[in-house]
């Protein structure tokens, strides 16, 4: 059981990379703690009924673990991994075991249809702080923010950029 | 690049322009005159439309010793602008007070940085940045080797960082923040206010669209988001109570990278 469950971490990071790569940016991926549990959790409830629909593998209602060989870790078959949100809406992947190993990764939903309609809507989408700032913000020539007064601008930002500006 | 800061309308208007330079022994002529005639205009503005003057012609205006008819003929078309501009976003942005006086300062501090912007580009100059209190439009780069302006958000709860990097350029030149604790005195504690947001954040075509835009979003929360997203072009991001941040797919475009 324990290099069952060890194994399953690795399927969640496999997952992981997947959906990195999938979105194309490596940042959009969240926490891994919560991908593995996740995904670790599928050892017993084998597959979620969200796999089902897209699924066309395997009968991925037939809990695995359940007849799993000890020697293998893990039965052929196909598991769901778990939904990750990215900055395009949630991301699943599956992974299908043959012989022990990690035969394919498909991808369950790329949820192209939603990004078309957000980009026509043009509608504001919740988004990570780690995707709004980045290595260029050394470059910052000015400042936006709500209103300083005269008397709050030698504290500002602004003020500071204002003066490298003069010496620099 | 030079630098220059003068206090105005109480608060802070820096002046960029990257392709001259001022020190103390060398001064170009047309950046000084220019710098001057800047200065002039905004002090003009303020002196007509501070209602922290007695003296001002909103202020008799706002008194009943001038009726709206008999007042100046530029009063008037920038009442008329502000109340179009209610008008688009539904009422988000209004030039009224709640007591019913007029108050321009709403869009007049960004008609100012409009008016800074059309004489630098007279004076001959193409690179630069006008930013007024927080809210700024820009022309061509900063430098030979920097596309654009990076222009940097800050964090309304930690004003000393920033939140988001962008790079503003000609499609999208003019950038305005608003937020519920500034000192705006345009954003009204109406009933009907919304706390939905903190700060917003409206990148333009010029900065009175990006300014009354982004007072109109604090004023009207979710609602009103969500109708400029749909009506304008325009790049929008906001900053929850808690801390979290929404923007639409022009303002991911613009992220500095």
């Amino acid at each position: 059981m324990r290099a069952g469950s060890a194994f399953l971490a690795g399927v969640g990071s496999a997952a992981i990379v997947a959906i990195g790569w999938q979105a194309g940016v490596g940042t959009l991926v969240s926490s891994l703690p919560q991908s593995q549990a996740a995904a670790s959790g599928a050892t017993t409830a084998a597959s979620s009924s969200s796999g089902a629909s897209s699924s066309t593998t395997a009968d991925t209602s037939t809990p695995a673990a359940t007849t799993a060989p000890v020697a293998s870790g893990i039965a052929d078959g196909t598991y769901d991994g778990a939904v990750v949100n990215t900055r395009y809406g949630p991301q699943q992947v599956q992974v299908v075991i043959a012989g022990g190993k990690i035969s394919d990764v498909v991808v369950l939903q790329t949820q192209t249809a939603d990004r078309k309609s957000e980009q026509i809507s043009s509608r504001a989408n919740p988004i990570l702080r780690e995707e709004v700032l980045t290595s260029q913000s050394s470059k910052v020539a000015n400042v936006s923010g709500a209103t300083y007064t005269s008397q709050s601008y030698i504290q500002s930002l602004q003020s500071a950029l204002d003066a490298a500006g003069f010496t620099g | 690049m030079a630098v220059h800061s003068f206090d105005t309308m109480g608060t802070m208007v820096s002046i960029r322009i990257a392709d001259a330079e001022i020190s103390e022994h060398t001064a170009d002529d047309s950046v000084i005159s220019v710098l001057n005639e800047l200065e002039h205009e905004f002090a003009r503005l303020n002196e007509k439309y501070s209602l922290y003057r007695d003296d001002s012609e909103i202020s008799q205006v706002a008194a009943g010793a001038l009726s709206l008819a008999d007042a100046s003929e530029e009063m008037r078309e920038e009442y008329a602008r502000a109340l179009h501009w209610r008008e688009k976003t539904d009422g988000a942005f209004t030039p009224h007070r709640p007591d019913g006086v007029i108050d321009l300062s709403g869009t007049i501090k960004a008609v100012a940085i409009d008016a800074a912007s059309k004489m630098l580009h007279s004076a001959g100059f193409d690179n630069f940045s006008v930013n007024v209190g927080g809210d700024l439009t820009t022309s061509g780069n900063q430098g030979l080797d920097e596309r654009g302006w990076v222009t940097g958000i800050v964090d309304p709860e930690d004003r000393g960082t920033m939140i988001a990097a962008v790079r503003l350029t000609a499609e999208f030149p003019a950038m305005a923040t608003s937020g519920s604790a500034e000192r705006g005195e345009h954003i009204w504690l109406r009933p009907e206010t919304t706390k939905d947001f903190v700060q917003a954040t409206v990148i333009a075509e010029d900065i009175i669209t990006a300014d009354v835009l982004a007072t109109a979003i604090i004023s009207g929360g979710h609602a009103t988001l969500d109708q400029i997203t749909q009506n304008f072009a325009v790049a929008v991001m906001t900053v929850a109570p808690d801390g979290s941040l929404q923007a639409n797919a022009h303002f991911q475009e613009l992220i500095a990278r």
